[in-house]
């Protein structure tokens, strides 16, 4: 094998593993806030595609724009599911949280299905970003080298935020105890719904990214919504870092699973997930309270 | 807590007074209706392809055809299946028991199998359009069921034959790791061999594959002169999207083994410059044409897939045999349909094939053009060969249908 | 047993008994068995605290065995039932020992995943589930030298079987195991402090969830004559969960009903021409009953009598 093949499967590998640690990153920060499995995050994931199809196609929105106006729109619109529905089932049982976003992924999924036909929508990357470019010890399509340098960048900066600053040492805060933490003047709710927005953004804004990779099709949230969960179990839910590796390195596995035993690359994450709940339940770095 | 008591006692008793709207209204005797059952995918991702399009092709067909036979009136029942075989069944069972002497189109491999084990059990007859298993015409094939439109080996042989002829001699499969990519594989690989065409290689992709990047990638390492997307759906739009990327387009043939004229509608650029094999094409010919048009009429604009058309074909087949025959029982309608041949618009050298139950007809390839070179709307494709109908279809002599009829 | 679950088992037990006169039989069996697999979800549940997304693993599992012991047995039907649901039975206590480890949404998950694993399974072993094109049967065989042909003898077979199965659940609940059980869901740390093994307690309701569910599972790939591959998609898992939860999750008849609602539903729909939106308002319905209607309808109906699992 050379080094060039090597070097590009590699970069495949970081490639999807890109997608994968944004997903499980938004996952990670909603329940970290929450304490919510938002089972409607494959849906948001595929309402920032179609939201960059559709503004592309009534407005004209260039896709560099797209990566803004799409997040900030399902972010809007994941901040209106919280406080109309979401917020009703916050005392109870985390489990209700999740079947309410079960719900919700149906009738979301399906609205999109009526609306748009169940086959796919057209979108392909702007001109400056096709074609590849010439890393010296490989030539790799530009796109994907655009997209995991998105995605490492996004996923500094809300690791940074969320494990470094003050401001995410208050979310902090309030997520552990939200009655001292209103004792303190901190409006809980406001950082709930925001934080329901901010992961929604975040699965909106992975989206926009596969828009010129994948199929947009109303089903497109559906396949990655299951791997999404095997890589937040493996990471330990709620904890950022641990998507974000588990994320990389997932996508990393499944791209050498690829070149080497194929039947084997998609059902790799979830031995994996049942390899890692044996030898070490809380995930690779969870924390062990985070039990129930 | 009173009103959801309240409504817990009313949907309780909706559940259980609910059935009572669902029985089955006594028939009427004398001139009961001839029914026709349209099973097929109304609402996921086959519906482009048939769906509503098959039913109102099979309406036009029973309207063309006067809308009564034998002086009973002729009905078309719409029964969607969602792509699940134990409902495409349960369906099936209920049409049947119900009075249809017909069941059409059953597009998705899965759920025509599934019926036609059901017309067998039933003693009626089930016509296949949309599902392209040899397996219908193989091991799963009985008396009372017809595959009609195309199969894996007749778009195996139709692409690979005319590629291979064409000097395109090394091939890579992209092929998913279940019955149909295996068989299209097979189908492809004895295709081409007479030609000096040889797969070098060819990975099976397991189901869940959604990015296909690695694959690409070594397939643009291996160098062949063909890159053969053997999936189908999402799986072949995500493999055309990754070939693009990666710059493969430029770099060799790309063979894609089944498509229609509904993917290509939905997303002309990713399948602009695949060459594939279909059964008919609304703008090949006149007669054509003008069947395109009527339906183009009733379907807002929409022209017609080979499904579509081909459903049209087979009820007006069905509709003349009935007429001939002068019966609904599917023992004399296979009596006399086996070994006849026909001539319609879809069908050019049509022939009802005893030995399988293959309907025989000549198949296409066509290139599928870039939206600059379209003249006319949904005008996509573009014949490059026409494959005869003795030498579209897998040889009787090669059948492995046990025939024990 | 109160004076109300005795009127809503007295009127469940008459609809059961007319239903293959009110609708077609192969739906009345779909009915019973969906109500079995949601008793099986519910078990773990309602009663468990655990939500299970992945309890299709069992239900096509043991569909699949049954088709091949039918096949390969000359039909021998009572043979393929209980194979199938002895398959289960091992496969959930395989399977329960790695995913009660951890409890809560993790549960969910980590079931999740392992059905996964066991649909991908499936594609793979295609001499034994047929691939993507599933297994079918022509005839169903013979139940102890009857033939069960006719889909309404299968349909009150299927009865009898499932009947039976609601009464052992009925005994099992109002059990000791039945009491720590209650026990566990009011307070696991109380449970565990005096000195109860609240593991080794749900990894047995997990085996008993899936020895039903398997159980469901043969019933209704035998009396559709098939078993494919939607019977192992997570989505029927989450058909089952919805299907538990609105019929009323904490009691054993809710989930029943809640089965006859969501096949009544999907039936009624597909009589008209809007089939594209069954999925939307299945999913509309689940919504609003997450929302303000948890007890489900059996829970509502029998309220102050059993107690919520959550409020």
């Amino acid at each position: 094998m050379s080094v060039d093949y090597a070097a590009a499967q590699l970069f495949n590998g970081l490639a999807s593993g890109a997608f994968y640690a944004l997903l499980a990153l938004g996952l990670s920060v909603i329940f970290g806030m929450l304490r919510v499995i938002n089972f409607a995050h494959g849906a948001l994931f595929m309402l920032g595609a179609f939201a960059t199809y559709y503004g592309a196609e009534a407005f004209h929105v260039p896709f560099y724009a797209a990566l803004i106006v799409a997040p900030l729109a399902v972010g809007l619109f994941g901040m209106a599911i919280e406080v109309t529905i979401l917020r009703r089932l916050r005392g109870l049982d985390p489990v209700y949280g999740l079947l309410m976003t079960f719900a919700l992924t149906l009738i979301i999924v399906n609205v999109v299905r009526l609306m748009a036909g169940p086959l796919g929508s057209p979108y392909s990357a702007p001109d400056a970003l096709s074609g590849a470019t010439n890393l010296g010890f490989t030539v790799y399509p530009t796109y994907r080298l655009f997209v995991i340098a998105v995605s490492l960048a996004i996923s500094l900066l809300v690791w940074w935020f969320v494990e470094r600053s003050t401001l995410g040492a208050r979310v902090r805060a309030a997520t552990e105890n939200p009655v001292l933490a209103r004792a303190f003047g901190v409006d809980t709710n406001l950082l709930i719904t925001l934080t329901f927005g901010v992961g929604a953004g975040i699965a909106a804004l992975a989206g926009v990214l596969a828009a010129p990779t994948t199929n947009v099709a109303p089903s497109m949230g559906d396949a990655i919504i299951i791997y999404t969960f095997a890589i937040v179990v493996i990471g330990g839910l709620g904890s950022i870092t641990g998507s974000i590796v588990a994320g990389f390195a997932l996508g990393l596995l499944q791209a050498i699973g690829s070149v080497y035993y194929p039947p084997i690359s998609t059902t790799l994450i979830f031995i994996v997930m049942v390899l890692v709940i044996i030898v070490r339940p809380a995930g690779l770095f969870g924390k062990s309270e985070e039990f129930r | 807590m009173r009103l959801t008591s309240v409504l817990s006692f009313v949907c309780a008793g909706a559940i259980l007074a609910g059935p009572l709207s669902f029985a089955t209204p006594v028939q009427a005797a004398g001139a009961a209706p001839i029914k026709i059952a349209v099973i097929t995918d109304m609402s996921g991702v086959y519906s482009a392809l048939s769906g509503q399009g098959a039913v109102e092709a099979t309406k036009m067909a029973v309207e063309d055809f006067g809308g009564k036979v034998l002086g009973r009136p002729i009905v078309v029942d719409a029964v969607d299946h969602r792509n699940q075989a134990a409902l495409a069944a349960s369906k099936a069972r209920e049409e049947f028991d119900s009075g249809a002497d017909l069941a059409l189109d059953l597009t998705n491999s899965a759920t025509a199998i599934a019926v036609a084990s059901v017309a067998k059990e039933k003693h009626k007859l089930a016509i296949v359009t949309g599902a392209g298993s040899t397996d219908l015409t193989g091991i799963d094939c009985n008396k009372y069921t017809y595959q009609y439109a195309y199969d894996t080996y007749a778009l195996a042989h139709g692409t690979g034959a005319s590629v291979a002829k064409a000097g395109f001699k090394t091939w890579y499969g992209i092929v998913p790791d279940y019955a149909f990519g295996k068989s299209m594989l097979k189908d492809f690989g004895d295709a081409i061999a007479p030609y000096g065409g040889k797969f070098i290689h060819a990975d099976l992709m397991p189901l869940g594959t959604t990015d296909f990047s690695s694959y690409m990638l070594a397939a643009k390492n291996a160098h062949p002169q063909v890159l053969a997307l053997l999936n189908a759906g999402a799986d072949t739009v995500n493999s055309m999207k990754a070939a693009k990327q990666f710059g493969l387009d430029k770099q060799m043939k790309i063979v894609v083994g089944l498509l229609f004229l509904s993917d290509v509608d939905a997303l002309p650029d990713v399948f602009a410059g695949s060459r594939i094999t279909t059964s008919w094409y609304w703008d090949m010919d006149n007669a054509s044409r003008a069947w395109a048009n009527r339906y183009a009429a009733r379907m807002h604009g929409l022209r017609p897939t080979d499904i579509q058309a081909a459903d049209y074909s087979a009820t007006m087949q069905w509709l003349d045999a009935v007429k001939a025959t002068g019966t609904t029982n599917a023992d004399k309608i296979v009596a006399y349909l086996d070994g006849r041949k026909f001539n319609d618009f879809y069908a050019h050298h049509g022939q009802w094939r005893a030995r399988d139950h293959r309907v025989l007809h000549d198949m296409y390839v066509v290139d599928v053009l870039p939206k600059s070179q379209v003249k006319v709307p949904h005008a996509w494709f573009k014949v490059v060969d026409t494959i005869p109908a003795d030498k579209a279809f897998r040889p009787a002599s090669q059948s492995v249908c046990p025939k024990n009829w | 047993m109160t004076p109300r679950f005795k009127i809503l088992l007295a009127v469940m037990a008459v609809a059961a008994l007319a239903l293959p006169k009110l609708v077609y039989p192969i739906v009345a069996i779909d009915v019973l068995c969906f109500g079995l697999f949601a008793i099986g979800v519910d078990l773990l549940f309602g009663f468990g605290g655990l939500l299970s997304f992945g309890q299709a693993l069992f239900w096509g599992g043991s569909g699949y065995l049954a088709i091949n012991v039918v096949h390969h047995f000359h039909g021998n039907l009572a043979l393929a039932i209980v194979a199938a649901t002895g398959f289960s039975l091992v496969l959930g206590a395989v399977a329960g020992g790695i995913c009660v480890r951890r409890g809560g949404i993790y549960f969910a998950m980590i079931t999740l995943g392992i059905a996964q694993i066991g649909y991908f399974l499936a594609i793979q072993l295609t001499n034994w589930t047929g691939g993507e094109n599933g297994l079918q049967i022509g005839s169903r065989g013979t139940f102890f030298g009857f033939s069960l042909e006719n889909d309404t003898a299968f349909y009150f077979v299927t009865l009898a079987i499932v009947a039976l199965c609601v009464f052992l659940v009925l005994r099992v609940l109002d059990s000791p195991f039945g009491a720590v059980l209650q026990a566990i869901r009011e307070n696991e740390s109380r449970a565990i402090a005096l000195g109860y093994r609240v593991n080794r307690f749900k990894h047995v309701l997990f085996i008993m969830s899936a020895t039903l569910t398997g159980l469901a599972g043969a019933l209704y790939s035998l009396g559709n004559h098939l078993a494919g591959l939607e019977m192992l998609d997570w989505h029927t898992s989450g058909a089952a969960v919805m299907m538990a939860i609105l019929g009323g999750s904490a009691t054993v008849l809710g989930p029943m009903l809640g089965a006859a609602l969501y096949e009544g539903l999907e039936y009624f729909i597909s009589k008209t021409p809007f089939t594209a939106g069954t999925d939307l308002i299945v999913g509309l319905i689940f919504a609003l009953c997450v929302l303000s209607f948890r007890r489900g309808i059996a829970g509502e109906l029998l309220a102050r009598r059993w107690r919520r699992t959550s409020t």
